[in-house]
C-alpha cells in the first residue's frame, strides 16, 4: 500500500506529520507492506496510486501558497474522494477545498470548489481550544486541539458534535466536513496518534472489507487518550 | 496631580504587594485603570532597551542588567519577569519619582511578543532586541508568523532594531527599517551541513515563499540561509560569535573577546552575544563585557545543580510547548562525554493556563538521545504515556526507557543509580515537583 503525505514540509505546523507515522505503523502491524511518499510544491503526484492521503495544517500564508499549487489536483482529488478512498486533512488545510477564502487583509483566494463553503480569516484573535468532539462512527469522543483564525460558513455534512472546543463557526456546534471517506477537521497535530480509536477506524477504511486491523501495539496510545479525556472532562465540569 | 497620585498608588501597592510576596503586575494594572496613558506621561532616560523573542529573553535581560550595573549604570528592569504592559507599568512607575521622572540611566524591558504592541504604543524603545521566533506555546501563540505579525505592530521607525541575523523570520523585521544592528554566528565547528530537526521552518523564504537553502546550520533552522529566488539572505553581522569550543566551554566574540561559559550550550552563547551587542552599543568595551560574562551563573534559577545519593545532576528548565528549547537541552545530555541518565517530566503542560495538548512532543528531536552515553531514559508525569508513544517512534532501544506516571517513583528509580550524572529536563510548571523531592 502507498501513503501520500502531501505538502509535508510546508503544511506541518503542529506535529501533523505524526498522523502519517501512526497510519504507516498500524497498516504494517496489520500485515500490509506500506511505503510513504512525501511530496510538496511543484511535485506531481498521481493521487489514484495511493490508499491514504494526508495533508496537515500550515500558517495562513503557507496555506495560500499551497492552494495555488493544489489547484492542479482538483479533478484527480474529486475522483479520489468519489472512489471512496481515504483522505484526511487537518487544521486549515481542508479549507482549500471550499469555494473561497477571504484573508485577514480582505483579499480573496479561490478555493478548489469541491465544496461550496466559504472561509473568512481575521488577524486580531487566535481562536484556540482543547477539544472533545463526538462522532457518530465512534463510541468514544475524539480529543485534541483547535488552533485557527477563521470562520467557515456553508458546511452541511459535518463530522463532529462539539462537546468542548470550537465549531466550524461561532454559531455552529458542529465541526469538520465529511464526504465518503474524506475527513476534514480543524483539529490540529497528531489527531490519529492521540485518538487510537479513530486511527483504528481510519485504518479499517484504508484496508477495506474483510481485513482486520491489528491494534495490539496501541497500549500507551490508549492510556494517553484516557488521561487526556479525563483531564479535559474534569476541566469541562469545573 | 493625576500623575502624582497614580504613581503614588502604584508605588504603595508595589510596596505592600512585595511584603506579602504578591504579583508585580497588579500595581501596574490599577495604575493603567486610573490613567490609561500614564506611560506616555513619564519622562524617560536616554536609553530604553527592549528585548523580545520566543526564547532567551529573560536570560538576555538578566545578562544585560548584570553588565550594565557592573559598569556603573543604574538600570530599571523587570526582574520579576512580568513582561506584559501591566508589569512594565509597575516597573516604570516604581523607578520613577513622584513627579514622573525615571531616576535610572537605562530602562530595560523584557516584553512578551504578543503584547509588545500595546506596551510600546506609549513607551517606544530606543533599542529593540529580537532574539528569535520559534514554535513556542502555539496553543496560545498560533504560530511564528502570527507572532511576527503581532510584533511588527510594536516596531516604530525611530527605534534601532537589534536582530538575530541567523533567524530567517526575525531578519524580515529589517524590511523598510533604516537603523538595524545585526548579531549572529560565523560558521562554527559545531555546525552541520544537513538540517538536524524534526521539522523545517527554514524550508521556504519568509519573504517570497520560494525554496531556501543553507550553507551551514548552527542548530535547527538557525544558520546561513539564502533564498533561491528573491535574493533574501542572511545579513552580515556587526557582532559575531567567531568560534566556540563547547567541550572546553569557551566562545569568542568578534575574533577577540573570549568568554568562559558557565552553561555549555549554543543557546546560552546567543544570549551572551545579544547582551554583548547591547552593552557595546551603550559604550562598554568588549573586553570588559567578556570579563563580566565569563563564568557568569544565571540567577534566574533555570539551571539547578543537585545531588541524589552518589549521583550528581543538573535540571535544565526547558519550555514545554517549545521544541527548540527541548532540542537544546537534549543536545547537552547527548554531547556529554560521560555516561548519563536523562529524566523527562511532563506533568502539567503549562503553569499559566490549562491545556492538555501534547502535539509539541512530536516536534522535539528525541532521537538525539540515541547515543551510547545516554544509557537510561526516565519518562515521568501525567503525560508519560504520550512521551512513551513519542519515544516508540525513535530508534532508541526500549530497554533503555523506564516510564513512571508518579514523579516520586521516578525519583526513587533515580536514587538507585550509582555515580551517574543525571539530566532532568522539564518546564517551569513541573520543575518544583522534582526539586521538592531532593
Amino acid at each position: 500500500m502507498k501513503i501520500l503525505h502531501l505538502y509535508y514540509d510546508i503544511m506541518n505546523l503542529y506535529g501533523d506529520y505524526a498522523n502519517v507515522s501512526a497510519m504507516q505503523r498500524i497498516l504494517e502491524k496489520s500485515g500490509e507492506d506500506c511505503t510513504v511518499d512525501r511530496l510538496s510544491l511543484g511535485d506531481n503526484a498521481v493521487l489514484s496510486d495511493y490508499s491514504f492521503i494526508f495533508i496537515g495544517s500550515g500558517t495562513e500564508r503557507n496555506r495560500n501558497v499551497v492552494m495555488d499549487d493544489f489547484h492542479k489536483y482538483k479533478v484527480a482529488l474529486k475522483d479520489y474522494i468519489n472512489s471512496g478512498k481515504v483522505l484526511l486533512m487537518t487544521g486549515n488545510s481542508f479549507e482549500m477545498l471550499g469555494s473561497l477564502i477571504t484573508d485577514a487583509k480582505g483579499e480573496k483566494h479561490e478555493g478548489l470548489g469541491i465544496f461550496n463553503f466559504t472561509v473568512t480569516e481575521q488577524s486580531k484573535t487566535r481562536n484556540t481550544s482543547d477539544a472533545i468532539f463526538k462522532a457518530e462512527f465512534s463510541d468514544k469522543p475524539l480529543v485534541g486541539f483547535v488552533n485557527k483564525c477563521s470562520e467557515i460558513e456553508g458546511i452541511t455534512d459535518t463530522i463532529f458534535e462539539v462537546v468542548m472546543g470550537l465549531g466550524n463557526n461561532a454559531d455552529d456546534k458542529h465541526e469538520g466536513i465529511r464526504l465518503n471517506n474524506f475527513f476534514g477537521t480543524h483539529l490540529t497535530g497528531p489527531v490519529l496518534m492521540k485518538n487510537p480509536f479513530f486511527l483504528e477506524y481510519m485504518a479499517s477504511l484504508v484496508l477495506g472489507d474483510g481485513k482486520s486491523v491489528n491494534t495490539r501495539h496501541l497500549g500507551f496510545e490508549k492510556s494517553g487518550y484516557d488521561v487526556t479525556l479525563s483531564e479535559l472532562t474534569k476541566r469541562l465540569n469545573s | 496631580m493625576k500623575l502624582f497620585f497614580t504613581i503614588l498608588i502604584c508605588k504603595l501597592l508595589r510596596f505592600f504587594g512585595g511584603l506579602i510576596g504578591k504579583g508585580s503586575s497588579l500595581p501596574g494594572q490599577i495604575a493603567l485603570k486610573l490613567c490609561p496613558d500614564i506611560l506616555s506621561r513619564i519622562s524617560l532616560p536616554e536609553y530604553i532597551i527592549a528585548v523580545t523573542g520566543s526564547n532567551g529573553k529573560t536570560s538576555t535581560v538578566e545578562m544585560i542588567a548584570h553588565i550594565l550595573t557592573t559598569n556603573g549604570y543604574s538600570v530599571a528592569w523587570n526582574k520579576e519577569g512580568s513582561n506584559q504592559i501591566e508589569g512594565v507599568t509597575t516597573l516604570i512607575l516604581g523607578a520613577s519619582s513622584l513627579k514622573g521622572k525615571v531616576k535610572a540611566d537605562i530602562v530595560l524591558i523584557e516584553s512578551d511578543e504578543r503584547f509588545a504592541q500595546y506596551t510600546f504604543k506609549y513607551i517606544t524603545p530606543t533599542h529593540y532586541v529580537i532574539t528569535n521566533l520559534y514554535r513556542d506555546q502555539l496553543t496560545r501563540n498560533g504560530h511564528p508568523e502570527w507572532v511576527f505579525e503581532a510584533l511588527s505592530h510594536s516596531i516604530y521607525p525611530a527605534t534601532q532594531l537589534i536582530l538575530n541575523a541567523d533567524d530567517p523570520l526575525v531578519s524580515l523585521f529589517a524590511e523598510n527599517m533604516e537603523d538595524v544592528i545585526w548579531f549572529g554566528a560565523d560558521e562554527l565547528s559545531t555546525d552541520v551541513k544537513q538540517l538536524r530537526s524534526v521539522y523545517n521552518d527554514g524550508a521556504y523564504c519568509p519573504r517570497c515563499k520560494k525554496s531556501m537553502k543553507y550553507s551551514t546550520y548552527h542548530y535547527n533552522h538557525i544558520g546561513h540561509y539564502y533564498c533561491t529566488s528573491c535574493g533574501y539572505k542572511r545579513h552580515d553581522t556587526d557582532y559575531t560569535i567567531t568560534s566556540v569550543d563547547l567541550e572546553a566551554g569557551e566562545a569568542v566574540i568578534n575574533g577577540k573577546d573570549k568568554i568562559s561559559l558557565a552553561l555549555k550550550s549554543l543557546y546560552n552563547i546567543y544570549n551572551i552575544l545579544a547582551a554583548y551587542t547591547v552593552a557595546s552599543i551603550v559604550g562598554i568595551d568588549g573586553e570588559k563585557i567578556a570579563a563580566d560574562m565569563s563564568n557568569y551563573v544565571m540567577k534566574n534559577g533555570r539551571v539547578v545543580t543537585f545531588d541524589i545519593g552518589t549521583n550528581k545532576g543538573m535540571l535544565l528548565t526547558s519550555k514545554h510547548e517549545n521544541s527548540i528549547s527541548y532540542d537544546q537541552s537534549l543536545s547537552m545530555a547527548a554531547n556529554d562525554k560521560n555516561d548519563c541518565c536523562v529524566m523527562i517530566i511532563v506533568d502539567a503542560v503549562s503553569r499559566k493556563y490549562f491545556t492538555s495538548d501534547v502535539s509539541w512532543l512530536w516536534d522535539i528531536d528525541f532521537e538525539k538521545l540515541d547515543t551510547p552515553n545516554v544509557h537510561k531514559i526516565i519518562l515521568a508525569g501525567k503525560y508519560c504515556n504520550d512521551l512513551a508513544v513519542r519515544f516508540s517512534y525513535t530508534d532508541i532501544p526500549e530497554e533503555r526507557i523506564a516510564i513512571f506516571e508518579d514523579i516520586d517513583k521516578a525519583y526513587d528509580a533515580l536514587s538507585k543509580e550509582n555515580n551517574e550524572f543525571i539530566y532532568v529536563i522539564t518546564c517551569f510548571s513541573d520543575k518544583n515537583k522534582f526539586l521538592s523531592l531532593l
